[in-house]
This record gives C-alpha cells, structure tokens and sequence, in this order.
C-alpha cells in the first residue's frame, strides 16, 4: 500500500515521479482525443477511417452491396461471443496501429490468414438460408468473395476509388487549438 | 512493509529508476502522438507547384523539385539488373541467347548488335553505344524516341529537317533521356501528345486524336513510341526519313502487310535468300489494342506504372517497369489471388507464346537457306517471286510478335495466330522451294550451315553477305 503514494521515496523523487505520472495522464489524455480513442468502443463504421489508409475500404463498401445492410465488424470480427469478438478486435486493432503508425501498409490489402475464417463464418452467418443447400457453404476451398467480388468493388487498391468518392476526412488536431 | 516503514529503507536507485521510468513513458506517448498527428495531417497536405515549368523544358530534375514522388519513381527507372523470365530491364544478348536471329536478320544491323532496352533514363546511352547506328551518316529520326529534348528541337528546327538531319549533327542537342516532358504539358500536367508521327497516323485513319479520353491517354502517350512504324522517303512530298505509321489501313498485322506490299517498302534485302524484308519495330500498342485489357479499358499505365498512395497522396508510380516485378500492386488490385499464382499463371502464358514463337523462327531460317537453294540450282527471280513474297510476309509476321515486349502477354491469342500463320508461310516456302528444285533435277534435301550458335550463324550469314554462299546441293 505503500508504494501507491510512494511513501517509500526520498520526497524530492516523489515529487518528481507524481509529477511525470501527471504529464504522463495529460498526454494520454491528448492522445486518447487525437486518436479518437473512444470511437473504438462502438460498432460504426467511421471509426475504421480514423486512419486514412481505410477510406478506400470505406468509400467502396459503402457503395457496394452491403453498403446499407452490414458494416465493417459485421464481417471483420467474429460473434461467437462477445469474448471473442472483443479480444479479435482488440488484437487487430492493435495490429493495424503499429501498421499505421510504421508505415508498413501495402500498396493492395489483403485479408490475412486468421481472418479468412472470420469473414466466411460471417457470410454464412446471414446468408446460411440462402445456401443451406449449396456443398460450397461447408467446404474452406474457395471463400464466397471469389466469386461474390461486390462488397468492396472490382479493383481494390489505396488508391482504387475516386477522390468524389472518399468520404471528407475530420480535421485533424484539437479544433479549439485552430482558433 | 507498513506505512510507518521509513524513506531509507529502500535502496537509493529505485527513486531515479522509477523517474526515468515514468519519463520514458511520456516520451514514448509524446511519440505516439506525434506520429498520429502526423499521418492524419498528411491526408490533407495541398500539392505544391514550387517551380513553374517552361515549355519544352526538358530537364527531368527541373520538374522533379515540383513533383518529387513522381520523379524519384522515373529515376528507379535507371535500375538495369531485373530480370522477369523472359524481360526485365537487364541489357540480355538476344544474339547470345537466340543464334537464329543473326540468320532471321541477316545483312541488318539486328544480326550484329541486338540487346535487351533498358529503362527509359538509359535511352540515350543505350542508342549512343548501340553497333546499329551507322556511320558516319545516320538518320536523325533515330533521335524521335530517345530524349525529351526532341520536342524542342522540332519546335527550333522543323520536324522535316529533325528527321532529315544527320543523328550525328543532333548529338550535341539531345542530352535529356526519356521523361516527364515527352507526356506532359508542363503547365497543367496534362497527358499530350508530343511526337507528330501518332497524331499523322491517327489523322490517316480519319480519328481525331484531341478528343481521346484521360484514360485513353494512358496508352496513347505509350503509342508514340512503343508501335511499328517506318522511315518515309518521298521527294515529291519533302519528307526524308519522315517517322510514319503504317496505320492507315488499320493496326492489325495483315492491315500494315497490305500497306507496306502496296508501296512495295522494304527495310533490307535479307542475305542469305534475297528477300525483301520489312523489319518490325515493337507494335506493342497494336498488339495490346486485340488484347483481353484493352477490351476491359485497362490502360498501360494501369499495369505499367500503377497507382499509389504515400502518406494520403495518391500519384503514380513512374518506374514503368514489367509488372511481374510489382505484382502486388498492379495485377493483384484485380485479380486477388496470391502473387504466385499470378506469375505462374502469365509464365504460363509466356511460355506457350515462346515455344510456338521458337518452332516458327526454325521454320522461317530454314525457308531462307531454301530459297538460297533453289538460287543455287539456278532459279530465276521470276521463279522465286512467289515463294519470296510468302518468306516476306511470314518474317514480318514472326517479327511482329517477337520484336514485341512481354512475350506474347499483351494478346496472346492474337500473338500465337500470328506465329502459327507465319509458321504456316515458311512451310509453304520450303514446299514451293522443293517442288522447284525437283524441276531442276534435285531431289535431295538441301545441306543448311549450321547456325546453333552466334559464332556460328555470324560465320554462315557472312559468307552469303560477301557473296560466297556455302554449296548445299549435292
């Protein structure tokens, strides 16, 4: 109990660690704002634009056919449970942080291995009905966006869509700071 | 330990440690949000024009200070050591590699010095070093393709008197290779057509170039350069070795064969079987245009130089390059299966075109050493007239998919028609050449040298070039 006031420390490293924690608890406060943290806790799809290389993801599932019916954690995280639908979002998010902010993004996304299964689970999630009778629902040898190519469009790409197309991008920074 | 424990009984360094500690943890947040403000501002940097450009300006680096992604993606050009299996940038030794082509080319300069091209920064030092320009006369239409230096100059001197000059006079001006100022208008960036030659040919075939699309652009820049064409000299018109395109019946190869036979144009007189012979350049554009993509209204930016996006920019890539080298980002935005699949699929492809494009060269070098044959016995030109207009067409159509780049990729249906056809004339040859020779009382097959290397087929040309053919007839 001791160490939570840090009763243990010389004063003068008291002081001076409670004040670091303080500069520590402003900037992550400032980064929680600019990153738009609390966005991450609701389902909407804008919150995958925080980052700009998800516009085109965006601007062609919105105009593709899932465009009013599903958004994107409808297909892109599991929901089995809500364990494991908040421990792969969490995961992923992470994953795609570190990928933003290095700078390690391709040119052309591709689902990676683990969300493979996610998505095909969520086809079949909805559509099951429809393809109850189908051999293809159960087998992993081709997912249903091989043929269904109109989710996000024919060509993806960073650059895929037309500038009319991306949605208008926030400002960015703290917009009391621009006055 | 309880809270009346006293300060000192903890050691002297956790104090400064857990300072440092909490310091590094503010630094790295500090960090954190540094780097997020700085790719979401990214998005909504302004494209800066630092430097206005003249017109004709043909210093690529000039307009690289306004268009740095652009311009150090051109530079990448320079790199000469890809290889894809059947291109790449790497200057390969067709000669070497291909001993056929010495006899195919045989009393031309392709049978001497015949190298892969590199990139577009290497196109004035590649046509400089090249054994094919002549001296010390050479056309000075050599020069249209090299450099961005050409606009200007037929803009100072007249296009008639670029092409009529000699190469060696215009040296001293073309010093700019390849680049920016040969596709775009250095005021708005616009794609333009600089080269006069694809605006005459358009106008040839009743189509007005100015109202092409952006995206037909896309090509058309390409289709100044990258399409057969020829060196017109008329006296009546002014024009000597006037850049044309042989176009005006259509950009198939039985259209431009029905051009050229009109005119009766021929490039050589072929060495070994007296032919006259229309040398093809690279149709890649025509080729392209029969192809899947150019139906789909893919462009050869699209594969060629694709679009990316760096820090929310979106511009293009202008290392134009094979796309088997950039798989990920050209083919892949729209065929999604994985990069090897891809490759496997277009060597494939390649592959079927190469084999058809060897068993039809074997043909048509055989053709050659059979009319030399039938020379041998004594036939006349009146007797061979029909078997050499048959050899003529069938090495123009050979040569139409394999002066090609991309190995028969562009179209590859249309690329190994044009071969089987082609094969199917060289045969024809040899059958007309048979039935001649038996009616001069030779039956037996005619000897061929052998042409199964360089050296070899360099050997065998020569001594038909200085007019002491090897006996083949028993």
């Amino acid at each position: 109990m001791a160490w939570l006031t840090l009763a243990p420390l010389a004063r003068g490293w008291r002081i001076a660690t409670f004040g670091g924690l303080a500069v520590a608890l402003g900037m992550a406060i400032v980064v929680a704002r600019i990153s738009n943290a609390a966005s991450y806790l609701t389902d909407a799809p804008e919150t995958c634009m925080n980052c700009h290389v998800m516009t085109d993801a965006y601007a062609s599932w919105q105009r593709g056919s899932h465009g009013h019916v599903a958004v994107c954690i409808d297909c892109h995280v599991p929901h089995s449970n809500p364990v494991a639908k908040n421990a792969f979002k969490a995961q992923d998010g992470l994953r795609h942080s570190w990928v933003y902010l290095t700078r390690q993004e391709p040119q052309v996304f591709r689902l990676s291995k683990g969300a493979v299964p996610v998505v095909q689970g969520n086809c079949l999630r909805c559509h099951a009905d429809q393809i109850a009778m189908v051999r293809l629902a159960a087998s992993s040898e081709r997912p249903c966006w091989d043929c269904h190519s109109n989710i996000h469009g024919e060509a993806r790409s960073l650059s895929a869509s037309s500038q009319t197309l991306r949605p208008q991008l926030p400002a960015t920074g703290l917009p009391w700071m621009k006055r | 330990m309880s809270d009346s424990a006293p300060a000192r009984s903890t050691p002297r360094w956790v104090g400064p440690a857990l300072f440092i500690l909490v310091a590094a943890v503010v630094a790295l947040l500090g960090l954190l949000a540094t780097s997020l403000q700085e790719r979401n501002a990214e998005a909504q940097r302004p494209s800066l024009v630092l430097q206005p450009i003249a017109e004709w300006e043909p210093d690529n680096a000039k307009w690289g200070a306004n268009y740095p992604r652009e311009y150090e993606s051109y530079a990448r050009t320079a790199l000469d050591t890809t290889k894809t299996k059947f291109g790449g940038a790497f200057p390969r030794d067709y000669l070497d590699e291909f001993p056929q082509l010495v006899v195919l080319f045989a009393g031309y300069g392709f049978s001497k010095d015949y190298l892969q091209a590199r990139g577009h920064a290497h196109a004035i030092e590649d046509a400089t070093n090249t054994k094919r320009i002549k001296v010390p006369v050479n056309a000075g239409t050599c020069w249209t393709c090299k450099s961005t230096d050409v606009p200007r100059m037929m803009a100072k001197i007249g296009v008639k008197e670029f092409y009529a000059a000699n190469w060696h006079d215009l040296k001293k001006d073309i010093t700019h290779p390849i680049g920016c100022q040969d596709c775009h208008d250095p005021a708005t960036m616009r794609l333009r057509i600089t080269r006069p030659a694809l605006r005459e040919a358009f106008q040839a075939m009743g189509r007005d170039i100015d109202k092409a699309t952006h995206q037909e652009m896309r090509s058309l820049v390409c289709a100044q350069c990258h399409v057969e064409y020829y060196f017109k000299t008329d006296p009546a018109e002014g024009k000597k070795n006037y850049l044309t395109f042989p176009w005006a019946n259509g950009t198939t190869v039985e259209a431009m064969l029905e051009y050229y036979d009109a005119m009766d144009f021929a490039d050589w007189t072929h060495a070994v079987s007296k032919t006259p012979i229309i040398k093809a350049q690279h149709p890649d554009y025509e080729v392209y245009s029969t192809g899947i993509h150019a139906y789909r209204g893919v462009s050869c930016a699209d594969c060629h130089m694709p679009y990316r996006t760096e820090g929310g920019v979106k511009f293009t890539d202008h290392h134009v390059r094979s796309p088997l080298l950039n798989i990920a980002n050209s083919c892949a935005v729209c065929h999604r299966w994985s990069e090897n699949d891809i490759k496997t699929r277009v060597e494939a492809i390649q592959t079927k075109v190469a084999n058809a494009r060897k068993a039809t060269e074997t043909a048509v070098v055989q053709a050659h050493f059979d009319v030399a044959a039938a020379m041998e016995a004594g036939a006349t030109d009146d007797e061979l007239a029909p078997a050499r207009k048959l050899l003529r067409h069938a090495q123009f159509r050979w040569d139409y998919v394999a002066a090609n780049n991309g190995m028969g990729f562009h179209s590859p249906q249309e690329c190994t028609r044009i071969l089987g056809e082609a094969a199917n004339e060289a045969q024809q040859v040899r059958i007309l050449i048979a039935r001649l020779l038996a009616t001069k009382g030779k039956t037996a097959a005619p000897s061929h040298p052998d042409w199964s290397t360089r050296d070899k087929a360099w050997a065998a040309v020569q001594a038909f070039v200085k007019g002491q053919p090897p006996k083949m007839l028993p």
